[in-house]
């Protein structure tokens, strides 16, 4: 048993050998505006200036600052690998081309070859409602087909919604979110750029899925997207982020804000999958708010980095409010996802669900952390939570962390957790009718994520069920 | 750390505390060291987990305020009623302690015969020196925690038990722990070392304290050390019904080696606010350990409740079932964890907590923890926070019995599975006082 062990980890240091070719792919840029590295007033002031801001967005930005300035790091979580960040070495904006891009054609070459191994154009032929691709730290390509032009729906980078929707933006921008949250949201606030701005009006469905890729391509780069989801009374909105990156020798931090309304009736889902580089630290903060019989799903992969610290929120805030977060993390070698959900039931009759499902392999260790709040008003609240751990190697290492508080009797709340490894009986099963003892536990382990790929649209599920058989050769080998 | 907050001096322990001085050298300086901690260290963040729902100041003692007050007048009679048990053989032991301050042990003929020790801890350091040295503050020391340091340091007596390899005591060891009146503060210490292939049936009861908060407050600050050598089997019931002016602290570990078992039964209706860590380790191959908890607020009570399993030792078995019942504005918060280390290889550990509100206004929280740090285990854990389902109220209705009627059918059922599980002498008593919180429903 040990000596097999011994070989797949042997044949693990060899796994990521070739992700340089495969994903690893970076093209060298030009970087228009390198900014200076570190953080203070005079790059706020910079950044702000550069894109031509209102005066009220440039004062958030200040105080937002401030705010970063004098908040400790958090002290729980990994404290080892949130010690490795260094804020004075990440360069806080960057702007590769000087314009917008109104048309795939003007998209400059090296460029559209970065998107082309992404398979971009590709998809947007088929399927894409709208392709707002974040390279670097703004939107350089921005499409949007007419149809959704004609329904009124707004599907822009953040900069350009700030530019042409200020009024919404101003009305909605930090109210889900604000700058005082957490020490990252604050410095998102402070430097943002970039991300996606996207409101539907009122009783708009909007049928085809909005999507979004984003990558970061500069080392020692940060990339704080600002992310602004709005559906109006009624609207009904899909919009995916998805994600890989190049692998960098040195550290970089990726910190977005999302926030998320869905008003009186409407239903949001947000769909992500996270694949950055294995040096990548991905410190996000996003939140959502679901308003009267309105409804709000996460549906969040995460695959890549170093350490992730991910809790997608959702604030139930009307009666009849619906919340759903569905969340998969995959840890393999000295990879932490310390991922999890949050909801807070803030009125009557309200319900949501939490399902969580990690893998450890190797050394990796998954977290789920999690909270449920039912405050005193919200009578007849209904949660559940189920959260589902598989492990695989001997060092693997995963945790649960749920916190349920609950201030009202009329409630029924379900927490539900396992831990185990693949199961001997199963392989056996498996390989008795004749498969490979690593096809049996590849389709495990897929069968695990089932509830999650089933979710996905179906070129994200092909994508993710590749991208776990590439994780699991290693260990198969 | 420089932002730490300047303690008022009489919230340090003093160099002259007489307590420091007794016993023989190790001891003292054992105690001088806790000491030392305790004034050292700072009072525990509120952001900590541990601390998240309950103010530690709440636990520091003014040393000006304490004065060594008298007793409450139910004690004598509990007293006497567990010495009649004792000489009906329905226990083999009767330990009262009051305070640490007047310790009197009674032990059957069969017991002493046998070669079991209870006695006043200060005896025992006399008597067995070199048994004590070896087990005292190995699991509860300065180092666990600035409260535990406390009692390290300041307990004035406790209670030793020690059972001699391959002797089983059948009966209950029943220990009453009564607290002072109002402006007192006791430190409870107890070591007990079951010996290979023994067995210990342990009933740890605390009592007392000042009767109402507006009389003044009472401290509690107690420490528990069990040790189960190979192959022994404990059983240890934790019950604490102390009274409504009381602030109370408790520190409950146990280690158990290859194949010993570990039953622990914490249960808590008392005290204004309560706080209680209960910790097993299972450091040996073959090792079981069982925990059926229960509590029952009432009124405006405050229960801070840790569990832990810790898996050192692979090959190891561990099951948790912590119940709580709330009703008028109490509160409850738990946290239980279990822990699984790397070489801890085939484990199985399983946790259950349960939460039930008999109306608006009670509280609860629930976070029940994994920490999983190899992969050939099987650990789950479920937790539920609800009311009564009125379904099964109105079935009780339909068939003629009135609503409170049927609450307190419900509530009986609910704990029965903890209860079933005491000592026979107890379960009547421990049925007794949960029906007589439910009078009023």
């Amino acid at each position: 048993m040990s000596d097999k062990i011994r070989q797949q980890n042997e044949n693990l240091k060899t796994l990521n050998e070739d992700y340089a070719t495969k994903y690893g792919f970076r093209d060298p840029v030009d970087y228009f505006h390198k900014g200076a590295q570190g953080v203070n007033h005079e790059v706020v002031e910079m950044i702000s200036k550069m894109k031509n801001e209102p005066r009220w967005m440039a004062d958030i930005r200040h105080e937002a600052l401030d705010i970063f300035l004098s908040k400790p790091m958090p002290k729980w979580g990994n404290q080892d690998l949130l010690g490795e960040i260094d804020f004075e070495k990440i360069f806080y904006f960057m702007k590769p081309i000087e314009n917008q891009q109104t048309s795939w054609d003007d998209v400059p070459e090296y460029i559209k070859n970065t998107f082309d191994k992404l398979g971009i154009p590709e998809a947007e032929k088929n399927f894409l409602g709208g392709v707002s691709a974040q390279y670097e730290s703004e939107v350089v390509y921005h499409s949007m087909k007419e149809e959704l032009k004609e329904q009124g729906i707004v599907f822009l980078d953040m900069d350009s919604g700030l530019r042409e929707f200020p009024d919404i933006v101003q009305k909605y921008f930090g109210t889900v979110i604000p700058a005082m949250d957490n020490k990252f949201s604050a410095l998102n606030t402070a430097v943002w750029s970039g991300g996606s701005f996207i409101y539907v009006p009122p009783g708009i469905d909007v049928k085809i899925p909005l999507q979004a890729y984003f990558r970061i391509n500069a080392e020692n780069m940060g990339q704080f997207e600002r992310t602004l989801i709005i559906a109006d009374k009624g609207a009904r909105v899909h919009y995916i982020e998805g994600c890989t990156a190049p692998v960098y020798s040195t550290d970089s931090l990726h910190s977005a804000v999302v926030e998320v309304i869905a008003l009186d009736d409407a239903y949001i889902r947000y769909t992500t999958i996270q694949n950055w580089a294995r040096n990548i630290f991905n410190l996000v903060t996003k939140r959502a708010s679901a308003y009267k019989n309105g409804t709000v799903e996460w549906v969040d992969g995460n695959l890549g980095s170093r350490l992730t610290m991910k809790y997608p929120c959702i604030q139930l805030l009307g009666e009849g409010a619906r919340g759903e977060i569905l969340s998969v993390a995959f840890a393999g070698v000295s990879q932490h996802q310390d991922a999890g959900a949050k909801v807070i039931h803030a009125a009557p009759n309200t319900s949501s669900r939490i399902t969580s499902k990690s893998i450890s392999k190797d050394d990796g260790r998954a977290s789920y952390r999690g909270l449920v709040k039912v405050h005193k008003n919200a009578e007849n609240a209904k949660v559940s939570v189920e959260c589902d751990a598989l492990l695989i190697g001997e060092d693997a290492r995963s945790d649960t962390y749920p916190t349920m508080e609950i201030d009202h009797d009329e409630v029924k709340i379900e927490h539900e957790a396992r831990v185990s490894k693949v199961a001997e009986e199963q392989l056996f099963y498996l390989t008795s009718r004749g498969l490979t003892e690593d096809d049996a536990r590849l389709l495990i382990v897929n069968g695990f994520m089932e509830p999650f790929t089933k979710e996905l649209p179906l070129e994200y599920a092909v994508e993710l069920n590749r991208l776990i058989e590439l994780e699991m050769e290693g260990s198969i080998g | 750390m420089s932002n730490d907050i300047k303690m008022n001096d009489s919230f340090l322990i003093p160099d002259l505390s007489p307590e420091l001085e007794r016993g023989p050298k190790w001891l003292r300086e054992l105690r001088y060291r806790s000491r030392d901690e305790f004034n050292r260290l700072p009072l525990p963040r509120r952001g900590l987990h541990l601390w998240r729902y309950t103010d530690p100041n709440k636990f520091l003692v003014d040393s000006n305020s304490v004065t060594d007050s008298s007793f409450g007048i139910d004690f004598e009679s509990t007293a006497k009623d567990l010495l009649v048990q004792l000489t009906d053989k329905h226990l083999d032991g009767v330990v009262t302690d009051q305070g640490g301050r007047v310790i009197r042990v009674s032990l059957s003929e069969e017991a002493e015969k046998a070669g079991v020790v209870v006695c006043r801890l200060s005896d025992a350091v006399e008597q067995h020196g070199e048994l004590v040295e070896k087990y005292l503050y190995q699991q509860v020391n300065s180092a666990t925690g600035k409260f535990e340091a406390m009692n390290s340091a300041l307990w004035n007596d406790g209670v030793f038990v020690y059972i001699p390899d391959g002797v089983t005591v059948e009966r209950p060891i029943h220990l009453l722990r009564e607290a002072g009146l109002a402006n007192s503060a006791q430190y409870p210490r107890l070591l007990a070392v079951v010996g290979k292939n023994a067995e210990l049936n342990l009933v740890d009861e605390y009592t007392g304290g000042s009767p109402a908060m507006d009389e003044g407050l009472s401290y509690s600050n107690s420490a528990v050390e069990i040790f189960g050598l190979q192959d022994s089997r404990t059983r240890y019931v934790s019950l604490q019904r102390q009274a409504a002016g009381m602030n109370s602290y408790m520190t409950h570990r146990a280690k158990i080696e290859d194949g010993a078992t570990m039953f622990t039964i914490p249960l808590a209706f008392g005290a204004a606010l309560s706080k209680a860590n209960f910790g097993v380790t299972l450091a040996g191959k073959g090792t079981e350990s069982r925990m059926y908890g229960m509590l029952f607020g009432s009124g405006r009570q405050m229960f801070d409740n840790h569990t832990m399993h810790q898996h050192t030792s692979g090959e190891t078995w561990s099951n948790i079932d912590f119940k709580v019942v709330l009703r008028d504005k109490a509160n409850s918060a738990y946290t239980g964890l279990i822990r699984i280390e790397n070489d801890a290889k085939t484990c199985e550990a399983y946790q259950e907590n349960r939460n039930l509100l008999l109306n608006k206004g009670a509280k609860a929280e629930t976070i029940p923890e994994l920490e999983i740090l190899n992969e050939d285990v099987s650990c789950s854990h479920g937790a539920t926070i609800g009311p009564i389902d009125p379904m099964s109220i109105f079935y009780l209705n339909s068939r003629g019995i009135d609503t409170p009627t049927a609450v307190r059918m419900i509530v009986a059922g609910y704990v029965e599975p903890t209860v079933s599980r005491l000592p026979e002498d107890l379960k009547e008593r421990v049925r007794g006082y949960i029906m007589k919180r439910l009078e009023s429903i």
